[in-house]
């Protein structure tokens, strides 16, 4: 038995699963064995109560333009809890559309307006005709590491006050084609475009995740082997 | 005919001829010219053939095929158009470079799902298949509800034709058409309503907008399904899957409306192309003991799935090319009571799919549990594939990025069984080994 448990959140994981959103779970529960912990996955789907402090951990991935229409009208109820757990430095994974939704609001595909939840302050405007496609590489200023993955969206996201990108474009378009960043990063929510998906590829992230939810989850325990822990390279 | 498309016709057929003859193969490139010459030919097709479109995302060519076999019970001669030409250009070909035939034709003719209304525009069928929609290579394709959308463009255009329907794919009874409807599935099993798996595509009723539940569910969002919310729920079926009876990575047997039905070929999705093609024999006149003759006779119908013989090596070549896809073989390939090797064959072309990512839908964590001593990956992007085998919990793993070095490693493995899966272009370049060394006639048809 694994010494540490940690929940995890999979935020309307029956609706936003498009971008095989399920292999972030997976790299999370590789990870998460080598640091002696496991992880208990719940969907927690339209018409659920999402309670924050039931978990440790949290996914928001991204769907089909339908799908995540019908997510935004659910979006209000659950709008407090996903704030409460932002706020107590619980970390978050947020994919695509779920990158979108946690900020103002973005475009649909039909030219209108879909409200977000303003949780984070960015917004997302629509490119007529037109995805960015293909193999993105980005640079996380802060500690160095690189990203490498896949990113197939439509949607251009603009960082507001607060908030800093995941990383800054060495090849593909990232959050919006012009201002060379990718994803964003706020407490300890980490937002991207990056299919991959993104921590399959990008284990220095899993292990971020996991450590900030163990020093959250057990505030007294010594995590010092865990974050001896060496990523090896995946791709 | 008019004489603009006669002459187009002629150029077509010369082309073919001509890179038949001396280029070994073309099969879109007379289209393309014969469509250049005169864009609206098909026109000229239309009085000279009854015609049946078989369109969706996967099943596709199988369909087709069995249909083609199906109904070759009932009548003389049955134009189809060979695998992978199901866009335009290829179907122009098929058309120009058939026999004429002496009285009016009978076409069954799978069609790419976004190039059904560029057939429906000059030629109006009696029939149409809609085999499934899943989510497919995204980076060209799109979400499901829009190739749903393409499809209906085609079919608007013949609000007459017989739609001949998966029952059990809830897309194809979210619309109110003016087509007679027919539809097939499985009714073998009833339960208590339960969920789909979470990484499931497709869950929400299409009239309320809530998640669906199931009493049966054959596989991805296929099944009996209903909407607790609104009351939604699968249409009644005319043809269906009555009882599943053995099921080998290499037959099946079940019972379609009573009766017991064989086909040399593995997997619960092909069942499902097996139930279209008797769905459409039916709808033809074609009786049910033809269609039983039909399923059995033993021709290679099921080209995409021959189990190739490698130095005494049994080896089974399958295309993978979406996650829904790779699901179904995987479970096929668990129904083998041998021990197997498993190899996967990743490449990242245009054809493949540039992104990787639909590998980790693969629900490879249940290999684990069988007995496989011997795992292989390989192709260009063979990294992305060894780490979804190693976070399946995969350890015995040899890695071969050059796909010429494959079929010696194939001869190493430790079983007489080995299952290759690989992408499209994968599946090319290995063909392509086992040709040149004389294990296979060569091409992929």
């Amino acid at each position: 038995m694994p010494k540490y448990h940690l929940n995890l959140a999979h935020l309307y994981g029956n609706l936003l699963n498009t971008y095989s959103d399920v292999g972030n779970i997976i790299a999370l529960q590789y990870y998460a064995k080598q640091m002696d912990a496991d992880i208990s996955v719940k969907v927690i789907s339209i018409g659920q109560e999402f309670n924050p402090d039931e978990f440790d951990l949290a996914l928001f991935g991204g769907g089909q333009d339908y799908e995540q229409f019908v997510v935004s009208k659910d979006l209000p109820n659950k709008k407090a809890g996903i704030k409460k757990f932002i706020d107590n430095q619980k970390p978050l994974l947020a994919i695509c559309g779920g990158y979108q939704l946690l900020g103002q609001y973005y475009i649909g595909a039909n030219g209108e307006r879909i409200p977000g939840l303003s949780i984070l302050p960015h917004y997302t405007l629509s490119q007529d005709h037109n995805r960015f496609i293909g193999n993105i590489t980005i640079k996380n200023e802060q500690t160095g590491d690189e990203y490498h993955g896949f990113e197939n969206h439509n949607g251009m996201t603009f960082l507001g006050k607060g908030e800093r990108p995941l990383g800054k474009v060495i090849s593909g378009h990232g959050n919006n084609g012009q201002d060379k960043t990718e994803g964003a990063i706020f407490k300890e929510v980490y937002c991207s475009y990056f299919h991959g998906p993104i921590l399959t590829r990008n284990g220095e992230i899993a292990k971020h995740l996991l450590l900030a939810a163990l020093h959250n989850k057990y505030p007294e325990e010594d995590f010092s082997k865990q974050e001896q822990l060496t990523i090896k390279p995946t791709f | 005919m008019s004489l603009r498309s006669s002459f187009a016709e002629a150029a077509g057929r010369s082309s073919y001829w001509f890179l038949h003859t001396f280029m070994n193969g073309g099969s879109s490139l007379p289209g393309k010219l014969t469509l250049k010459l005169d864009p609206n030919i098909l026109q000229a097709f239309s009085k000279k053939y009854d015609l049946v479109i078989v369109t969706g995302t996967n099943g596709k060519t199988l369909t087709t095929s069995l249909s083609v076999r199906v109904l070759r019970e009932k009548y003389d001669q049955v134009l189809t158009n060979p695998t992978g030409s199901n866009m335009e250009q290829g179907i122009v070909t098929t058309f120009i470079t058939a026999p004429r035939p002496k009285k009016k034709g009978l076409a069954v003719l799978e069609v790419d799902e976004a190039n059904v209304v560029k057939v429906t525009k000059y030629i109006t069928p009696i029939a149409f298949i809609f085999t499934n929609i899943f989510r497919d290579q995204m980076d060209r394709y799109g979400e499901i509800y829009t190739t749903y959308k393409k499809i209906l463009n085609g079919v608007k255009l013949a609000p007459k034709a017989t739609i001949i329907a998966n029952g059990d794919e809830q897309l194809f009874n979210s619309q109110d058409l003016p087509n007679p409807i027919i539809y097939y599935g499985f009714n073998h099993e009833h339960h208590e309503p339960f969920d789909a798996p979470a990484n499931t595509d497709g869950l929400l009723c299409p009239k309320c907008q809530h998640i669906l539940k199931y009493r049966m569910r054959t596989y991805a969002n296929l099944g009996d399904y209903f909407c607790p919310h609104c009351g939604f729920k699968r249409p009644k079926l005319t043809y269906a899957v009555t009882k599943l009876d053995q099921l080998t990575p290499t037959s099946s047997t079940f019972e379609l409306d009573g009766e017991k039905y064989k086909i040399g070929i593995g997997g619960l999705y092909n069942i499902y192309n097996a139930l279209a093609a008797y769905a459409l024999g039916r709808f033809l006149g074609v009786s049910q003991a033809q269609i039983k003759d039909a399923f059995e006779s033993d021709e290679r119908v099921f080209g995409r799935q021959e189990v190739i013989n490698v130095d005494g090596k049994e080896v089974t070549l399958i295309l993978v090319k979406n996650p829904v896809g790779l699901n179904q073989v995987l479970d096929m390939i668990e129904t083998d009571p041998q021990p197997f090797s498993f190899a996967f064959l990743l490449n990242a072309n245009y054809a493949d799919g540039i992104d990787t990512s639909w590998i980790w839908d693969g629900n490879f964590e249940k290999l684990v549990k069988h007995e496989i001593p011997q795992y292989m990956t390989g192709g260009e992007r063979y990294k992305d594939i060894t780490t979804r085998l190693i976070m399946a919990g995969v350890d015995k793993m040899w890695h071969e990025p050059d796909l010429t070095h494959v079929i010696a490693k194939i001869k190493e493995m430790p079983t007489k069984h080995v299952y290759i899966l690989a992408t499209y272009t994968a599946v090319l370049q290995l063909r392509k080994q086992l040709a040149e060394k004389g294990y296979i006639k060569g091409g992929m048809d």
